[in-house]
Order: C-alpha cells, then sequence, then structure tokens
C-alpha cells in the first residue's frame, strides 16, 4: 500500500491557503494526475494523442482546460482500456440513471483521501466525539464508505439500519433510530420525505423519534430552502445540511451558513462549463466537469457528470476559501421546454412559494408539446390556487404555457427520478 | 466473549450486532474461511448483492468498515464488487456483469428471482450462468428448486440476529458449523465469538463431528437433495 501521510498533512493545511495559493496546489495535483494517467491509462493516452494535449506541459488551470472532456458513455466503450493498475480492490456501482451503469474502484490510498473531507463536511454540519451517527448503507456508495470511517475518527460511534435506501425500509430506519437514539444522521432527502409522508397519521409522529437528533445530513436531491425548513420543523431537529458527491469523484458539504456546498478541493478539481465548453461565471449554470485529485482508485480527468450546476458567487460568511457549488440536477430530472431546461428544482422553487406546498411530491412531465413551450407539472395532493401557481410557473420559469396535473390521493414515490415521460403514465388531468 | 465498547452497530432481522476493536477481523477471517470451504480461490472477484448492514457484505474489505484490519478482498488478495439488494440496484447487475467477469456473485435468496428475471430480459442468463458462481444466501433453509432462476454452484447459510454463517462444504454437500465459532446443544446452535441470540434450527438434520474431513472438528447440518433445492 502508499504511503498516505503526505497527501494528509497536504489536505490539512489546504483549507488554510489563499485563493491564488489554491489555485497553484491544484494545478500541480492535476499535473500529477494527468502525467500519470497519461503513462498509466492507455484510454487517457490515446484521447490526449488525438487531441494534442501533453500532461507534461501543463502549467495553469487554463491548459488543463484544453484537455478533452469525457462521459459515461466513453468510459463504457473503453473498458480495460480505462483501467488503473492502483484500482484498488472494492467497486461500486453508478445508479444508471443515464444509461448503463458504471463500475468505479476504490483504493485505500483514495479512500484515505477522502476520509479527511469527510470529516470536515461531518465537523462542519455539528458532529463531536462521543455522538452516534445513524449512517447510509457503506455498500451504497463510495462517499458512503468513507462516512463509518471518519465517524470512527472523529471519535464517534456507528450505527446502520437493516436494509436499503427505497421507501420500503423506513420502517426498519425508524427502528433503528429509536433503538439507538443518534445524534447525528447521513441518509437521502427522499428517503426522509418518503418517511415523512409515511408518518402521517400515524401514532408515532418521525419528531418523537428524531428527539435528541441535532444533524440530519442529506444527499441524493437538492434542497430548496423551504424544503430545508420544512424537514428541520417536521423532525424538529436543530440542522439540515446538504452534502454532494459523485461516484467520480465530486465531494461537497454545506457550513452552517448554507449558502450552497463547498467543494472539497483537496479531492476533486470541479468546473462548470458553458454549451461550448467555456468555463460558465459564478452564478451562470453550466454543466458539472470532475476531476479527482489522486492517482488511485479509477481515473477521472475532465468527465462531464450531465449535472446542471453553478459556482455561488461571493465568499461565504464562514470564511473558507473553498468554492461553493450547487448541483441542480441532471438531464433526467429536468425537461427542456421551448429553448429552457428546466429543471424539477426550479419547479420546486416556483411551487414552495406558497408554503402550504412544501413537501409535496413535484414530478416533471416530459410531453411532446414541451418543444412549443408547454411545462407540465404534476403535484401531488389537492389543487390549490391553480391559476396563481399557473401564472407563477409562467413568469419565473419564462415558459409560455404551464399545465398542472393536480395528484389527489395518488402518491408518487419520492425517488431520485423527478421526470415521468408522459407516455409511461395515465395521470388524472386538470 | 462480549463486546465492550462497541463502536459499530447493525440493526438485523430479529437481533442487533455489536462490534468492538478486534471483532470484525475475527468475522472477516471466518467469512474467508466460508469462501474457501465453498471453493472460491485466492484472487477472486466476489460481486455480492446484499444489504450494506449484512456482514456477508460489510466485512468484504476493510475499505468498508473502520477497524477491519483485512476484510475478505484483503485475505483473499481479490476484489470485491458492493451490489446492494435493493430491487433498483438489481436491476443494474446485468449491465455491471457484462462489463466485468466475476469469479462468484453471492446473492441474497430473495432477491434471485429478480435477478434472474432480468438476465432473462437482456439476454445474459446462459452467459452468467457459464462464467460464474453463482452462491446463494439462505437463512432458515435453502431454497426450493427453480428451473427458471439462476442456478445456485452453492449455498451459504446466515441467519442474521445470530450472526451464524455456515459454508455449503464442496466435499461433503453438507452445512458447516465451524468448530470455534458455534457450539451445538441439541437443535440449539450458540455463537461463541460475539454475543448473539441463539439459534434454533428448525429444520435440516445434524451431523456430529468427524462427519466430514474438510472440518473433522466441526459439526454439519444437512439437508435432503431436495430440500437442498437439487
Amino acid at each position: 500500500m502508499r504511503d498516505t501521510t503526505s497527501s494528509c498533512a497536504r489536505n490539512d493545511a489546504i483549507e488554510t491557503l489563499s485563493g491564488a495559493q489554491l489555485t497553484a496546489w491544484q494545478t500541480d495535483r492535476l499535473r500529477e494526475v494527468a502525467n500519470y494517467a497519461y503513462q498509466e491509462v492507455p484510454f487517457y493516452r490515446e484521447l490526449w494523442d488525438r487531441a494534442g494535449v501533453e500532461p507534461g506541459l501543463l502549467r495553469s488551470i487554463e491548459d488543463f482546460a484544453r484537455f478533452p472532456t469525457i462521459s459515461k458513455h466513453d468510459l463504457v466503450q473503453a473498458g480495460n482500456c480505462w483501467t488503473n493498475p492502483h484500482q484498488g480492490p472494492v467497486a461500486f456501482s453508478t445508479r444508471g440513471t443515464s444509461g448503463d451503469p458504471l463500475l468505479v474502484w476504490l483504493s485505500a490510498e483514495e479512500e484515505e483521501a477522502y476520509i479527511l473531507p469527510t470529516m470536515r463536511g461531518f465537523r462542519w454540519a455539528g458532529f463531536r466525539s462521543g455522538m452516534t451517527a445513524l449512517l447510509m448503507s457503506p455498500v451504497w456508495h463510495r462517499l458512503a464508505a468513507c462516512e463509518a470511517h471518519a465517524i470512527a475518527r472523529l471519535g464517534g460511534r456507528c450505527a446502520f439500519f437493516w436494509g436499503s435506501m427505497g421507501s420500503e425500509y423506513t420502517d426498519s430506519f425508524l427502528q433503528t433510530l429509536s433503538s439507538e437514539r443518534p445524534e447525528f444522521i447521513t441518509t437521502t432527502a427522499p428517503f426522509l420525505l418518503s418517511l415523512i409522508r409515511r408518518s402521517t397519521g400515524a401514532t408515532i409522529r418521525p419528531h418523537e423519534l428524531f428527539k435528541g437528533v441535532r444533524s440530519v445530513v442529506v444527499v441524493g436531491l437538492p434542497l430548496t430552502p423551504r424544503m430545508r425548513e420544512f424537514l428541520r420543523d417536521r423532525l424538529q431537529v436543530e440542522d439540515v445540511f446538504e452534502r454532494g458527491g459523485t461516484q467520480e469523484g465530486a465531494a461537497t458539504d454545506e457550513c452552517q451558513w448554507h449558502t450552497a456546498p463547498h467543494v472539497h478541493e483537496d479531492v476533486c478539481y470541479l468546473e462548470v462549463v458553458d454549451d461550448v465548453g467555456i468555463h460558465a461565471a459564478p452564478g451562470a449554470r453550466g454543466r458539472l466537469i470532475v476531476t479527482k485529485l489522486t492517482t488511485a482508485g479509477s481515473i477521472f480527468v475532465r468527465y462531464d457528470t450531465g449535472d446542471i450546476a453553478a459556482f455561488a458567487p461571493g465568499e461565504c460568511a464562514c470564511g473558507c476559501g473553498f468554492r461553493r457549488l450547487k448541483i441542480y440536477g441532471r438531464p433526467e430530472s429536468s425537461v427542456l421546454v421551448g429553448d429552457r431546461l428546466i429543471t424539477a428544482y426550479d419547479v420546486r422553487m416556483c411551487i414552495e412559494e406558497d408554503p402550504a406546498l412544501v413537501g409535496r411530491n413535484v414530478l416533471l412531465i416530459s410531453e411532446a408539446n414541451a418543444r412549443a413551450g408547454v411545462l407540465t407539472v404534476a403535484v401531488e395532493g389537492d389543487a390549490r390556487d391553480p391559476a396563481k401557481l399557473r401564472a407563477r410557473l409562467r413568469e419565473r420559469l419564462e415558459v409560455a404555457t404551464a399545465h398542472i396535473v393536480w395528484l389527489g390521493d395518488l402518491r408518487v414515490n419520492w425517488g431520485f427520478r423527478q421526470v415521468l415521460d408522459g407516455r409511461e403514465v395515465r395521470l388524472p388531468r386538470s | 466473549m462480549a463486546t465492550e465498547n462497541a463502536y459499530l452497530l447493525f440493526d438485523v432481522p430479529g437481533g442487533r450486532l455489536a462490534f468492538g476493536d478486534g471483532d470484525l477481523d475475527i468475522w472477516a477471517e471466518h467469512l474467508t474461511w466460508c469462501y474457501r470451504m465453498m471453493g472460491i480461490g485466492d484472487g477472486a472477484t466476489i460481486a455480492v448483492q446484499d444489504f450494506g448492514s449484512s456482514p456477508i457484505s460489510f466485512l468484504g474489505s476493510s475499505l468498508l468498515m473502520p477497524g477491519l484490519q483485512r476484510g475478505v478482498a484483503e485475505r483473499i488478495d481479490g476484489r470485491f464488487i458492493c451490489l446492494d439488494a435493493s430491487a433498483e440496484r438489481v436491476t443494474l447487475t446485468p449491465a455491471l456483469l457484462a462489463q466485468l467477469a466475476v469469479d462468484a456473485l453471492v446473492i441474497r435468496e430473495d432477491v434471485i428471482a429478480l435477478l434472474s428475471a432480468e438476465l432473462h430480459k437482456k439476454g445474459f442468463a446462459e452467459l452468467a450462468q457459464r462464467t460464474m458462481k453463482t452462491i446463494v444466501v439462505f437463512g432458515d433453509e435453502p431454497p426450493a428448486f427453480n428451473p427458471g432462476r439462476l442456478q445456485p454452484w452453492r449455498h451459504l447459510m446466515h441467519v442474521e440476529s445470530a450472526l451464524l454463517l455456515a459454508p455449503q462444504c464442496v466435499r461433503c454437500e453438507c452445512f458447516h458449523l465451524r468448530e470455534g465459532f458455534y457450539e451445538v446443544d441439541g437443535r440449539r446452535i450458540r455463537n461463541l465469538r460475539l454475543t448473539a441470540p441463539a439459534y434454533d434450527l428448525p429444520r435440516g438434520e445434524l451431523f456430529s463431528p468427524s462427519h466430514c474431513a474438510a472440518g473433522s472438528r466441526d459439526w454439519c447440518i444437512g439437508w435432503s437433495p431436495r430440500g437442498r433445492g437439487i
């Protein structure tokens, strides 16, 4: 196994670097990773030779931006040519929401690099030594595998419930919550929302079981400000934090200011690019491109995740110099209405302006007339001020027409999928 | 045997497992022994379709659990593929098996029907059957034979609440209760290495030690061929 001491030291020091120092540090890491990938991974060597870029001449972030981006399809096609000789012994699967899933490998050295930012994120979210954390399954995601290590190193206990992250396991989760009484929880937002919905009308309300929980850290759904308040109020926990990350190496965590998750700049270099591949200005949306800053595990250099994201402009009040990134969704959680790509997050923001609609599941319906500027949205529950909501959707999202389908008693699972093909389901028309 | 200062707590069906310092390596060594008894050799790539809170998953590698010095992958110098057992993830397995040749697929009995259907749907069932060893994990008794499903190469008995892991031996076809790990009293099986409720074997035949040379001091559980799903 490789010596990880130097990388640990680097990670601790990086939080205090200035912006220019951080850029210089990341440029060095990018050159290191690119040189390694060129020498050890045939896929990158062939790709970069074809593109006429040389890792040895990489001197700046601007040089790096000339390297071609890659997609999941490229990596699936590459097969063994993408194999890193030091990729490690454990593999996780991506979720396959955009085609075939991809196996992503984790090594001890890479995990070591990612445990430190996980500890940082958990400290930001209020985890303290002596606490018990109820965690996600370690086989669910590469980043989830780091969580138990982080909690143990922070001096805590880890508890795991039986099952997985589907809504059918909420009872199992509640049982462990009740028996272990954790102060800290990591889970997915869809899972928590399913749990709240399932508990409606139950004898024991969720907040009674969440008594004593100080922080809940969620992944899997970008939180709107009102959704965060909804979760905090319904569960009566002190705070709810958004965590982000991809199997390909992106890692983000929110600080207490909740302005947007900070990028863990010591393990990943993230870019947001526009349609022609130019870096988007802070505040402007674009596609998220990920590069892992380690030569261990599966190598991702300028990987186009397909996520729609934007860097938050300005600095965070917490004083941390790490950039902040909000991931709004993916093509699979968005619809193209006219020429505007509208995410489920955008629609939820709009709908939740009415406090009575916060916490209802919202789905975008992909239909043929979207091209003509018609946005179709399905909202759980009974109609509420439909004319006002339609006007709000038209105005805020700049679409010609907004249709709302009120689902009434029909319950659609809270899931990571937020767009339904209009041909897939027969929905009540309103 | 009692676990002092447990810092890893797992809720499992019918109970709770608590592990402290050093406990996990005892069980990772035992699970590795189970794989060897079932004929899985060094350097193997093992894919496990189980929940993360199952020891068959979390003992797979030291990367998955703090305090685990060497998981199964490190002990056999092999590779471990994490495949969660949720229905959503099971549907992804055929595409993953198409990308990577695995030596053994270890799968919970309750999701094998779903995986078999997905493999058939993707036209991959025959190839999967030919190229990998399928180990089906069951609780109280092996599943009945079902020609429509991926056929098991071996079975692994796993009673979660008792942390009972008994592999089907390549030699005698019975399920070994490893000496030093389990104690048998009548039909009651007690875990000697972890505080866990005893397990009362509801069916099957118990054979006293010296039944099989592969583990001459082990008790064994046998089912009739029909009971073994054959």
